[in-house]
């Protein structure tokens, strides 16, 4: 039994929304549902989507003009907060000055990045042609230790974090960029502009690029009206099945943490649900970090219920950012899909993340790939597994927080990565074991055997999460303490 | 077995392998589109190193050409000039 109806593979559903009326009336539909799933930017989003399924002709270079629009308006990618710190500890006082410095600098990253993307198409040859998003991102990290261990004063270390902290969210749409030019049919500079952070993301701040960048736009554009309006059609179906996971997600919090959702709290009490008041699992290794750790049902009741709000939470964040792409008229894979299908490690990070695996595979895994331990398969697979399930996770948090090197300095902050650090060398660890095992467990394989391997998986994903902790108040050691507190051992 | 038959049936493989039994043609996208994932690719980029030589470290490598079996052909085909 399906919760959302086929929407898409109705002829005349599909009919309707090509033309004008239908238009307008999926627009308004999308509006209504985009609000309904808690996105405040909603009118904004529903009017540029409608403009583009007018306009499909158009769609890329109007595409550019709302990434600007967004980047103007609503720039939650930019960590103003950082910008106005340095600038307060400088003495500069907020102010046009400030703006203006800031509008300066993103105008030059542009200008500095269009340059880059025209080097790398004229000199294919040179070192940088040849590893663009290598030589960027080696730049960057060299001016974040350079930001983070350099005794910089005044204007050079405004003009430095400025620059850090407007790169930084940006640096993998810029290497989508730079990768769509080392090939043979690109997009020109003012279309690939559009692809930096569109206004698809709404009011989220997720520096992972759901979608990718213009290559991959290029090849899922919807080129009729049919493809378009089947699209649209995707996107409703996804916003109605966001809007089940949403119901799901505060019925989970109101039943299990408590004190989020009143009304839905009230509503249970009324009915003699008991409510659990859960510590969450970061309650439960603060405690744990105090020396006072929780009961051991507790504590496993935290973790559990800590993974089952990832399964559905993850996939509500990511997809709402798909289905806004798809409205868009491009028809994206989605972000998380039927993760608990899995049945190796390799495939549930797959299922669950996959644009943030792509960005790995196609930055670290690949790279690694094709150049290192070619005579030895099995090393060859485990080294470029490592390169990005685990160094390449490593340096995308590293680079995307560089709060932290402002805030603690660079070398305290490298430290204070230790805990994530552990989380993505177990998971690359796992994830290459998997891979070496083989692929997907076979359709031929019994179905308790299949249940069974999917048990595995979300078992190791569920105690995974202990130690996927991307801040800096706790230590390894705490992580570890709770890990073993759950077994019972002594720590 | 000429070599676009040896490409679609190392691609009828790995589709079998991920439970897709559907038909493709020539034409049609398979790791863009899904059907296959990056690490899929795999055994389709040591193919190409072993049969036909083809150094990604040295030429890039792109997805896109290993999206389907035409664009599969004219990457062989521009390593080792014009595909049977």
């Amino acid at each position: 039994m399906r919760i959302v109806p086929q929407l898409d593979r109705q002829p005349r559903l599909i009919e309707l929304v090509q033309k004008p009326a239908g238009k307008i009336a999926i627009s308004l539909a999308f509006a209504y549902l985009l609000r309904l799933n808690g996105e405040s930017l909603y009118i904004e989003l529903a009017t540029i989507a409608a403009a583009l399924s007018f306009f499909p002709r158009h769609r890329r270079i109007l595409l550019t003009g709302a990434t600007l629009y967004w980047l103007l308006v609503h720039p939650n990618l930019i960590r103003r907060s950082l910008i106005h710190s340095v600038a307060a500890a400088e003495g500069f006082t907020e102010g046009w000055g400030l703006v203006l410095l800031t509008a300066a600098t993103m105008c030059a990253v542009l200008g500095a990045l269009g340059w880059l993307l025209d080097f790398v198409g004229r000199r294919p040859n040179h070192l940088v042609g040849k590893r663009p998003v290598l030589a960027m991102v080696a730049s960057f990290l060299c001016l974040l230790i350079a930001a983070g261990t350099l005794q910089l004063h005044g204007v050079p270390r405004v003009v430095v974090w400025t620059l850090l902290t407007l790169v930084g969210p940006y640096l993998w749409f810029f290497a989508y960029a730079l990768g769509d030019y080392t090939s043979r049919a690109h997009d020109p500079y003012k279309l690939q502009v559009g692809t930096f952070f569109p206004f698809w993301v709404g009011s989220s701040s997720s520096s992972t690029p759901i979608g990718k960048g213009a290559a991959y736009l290029r090849t899922v554009e919807a080129h009729t009206p049919k493809d378009l309006a089947v699209v649209q059609l995707k996107a409703i179906k996804l916003l109605l099945w966001l809007l089940c996971l949403r119901l799901a997600l505060t019925l989970f919090y109101a039943i299990v943490y408590g004190g989020v959702f009143p009304a839905a709290e009230a509503f249970f009490r009324a009915h003699g649900v008991p409510l659990l008041n859960l510590p969450t699992l970061a309650a439960a290794l603060d405690q744990t970090a105090a020396g006072n750790s929780p009961r051991l049902p507790l504590a496993w009741a935290a973790v559990v219920a800590h993974f089952i709000v990832a399964l559905i939470g993850v996939p509500i964040a990511g997809n709402m950012v798909v289905a806004c792409t798809r409205m868009a008229g491009f028809n994206i894979l989605r972000n998380t899909y039927k993760p608990l299908y899995a049945t190796t490690v390799a495939e549930f990070w797959n299922r669950f993340y996959f644009y943030f695996k792509e960005l790995l595979v196609e930055f670290f895994f690949f790279p690694t790939y094709v150049r290192y331990f070619k005579r030895h398969r099995r090393l060859r697979l485990a080294a470029a597994t490592f390169a990005a399930a685990t160094l390449g996770n490593l340096v995308y948090h590293f680079c995307r927080d560089s709060e932290y090197v402002y805030d603690m300095g660079f070398w305290p902050a490298l430290a204070g990565l230790q805990v994530y650090a552990f989380y993505a060398l177990v998971l690359g660890g796992a994830i290459a074991v998997s891979q070496l095992r083989g692929k997907r467990a076979p359709e031929t394989l019994p179905l308790h055997r299949r249940v069974l391997s999917s048990a595995g998986v979300i078992g190791f994903y569920c105690l995974l999460e202990i130690f996927d902790y991307e801040g800096r108040g706790h230590s390894l050691r705490t992580h570890l303490a709770f890990f073993v507190h759950l077994f019972a051992l002594p720590h | 077995m000429n070599d676009r038959l040896i490409v679609r049936s190392l691609l009828r493989g790995l589709l079998n392998q991920t439970g897709d039994h559907d038909d493709f043609a020539d034409g049609d996208s398979l790791v863009m589109s899904g059907r296959l994932d990056s690490v899929d690719t795999l055994d389709l980029v040591v193919f190409l190193e072993e049969k036909y030589g083809i150094d990604f470290a040295e030429r890039g490598f792109e997805k896109n050409d290993l999206d389907s079996v035409d664009s599969i052909m004219s990457l062989i085909g521009t390593t080792q000039g014009p595909s049977k």
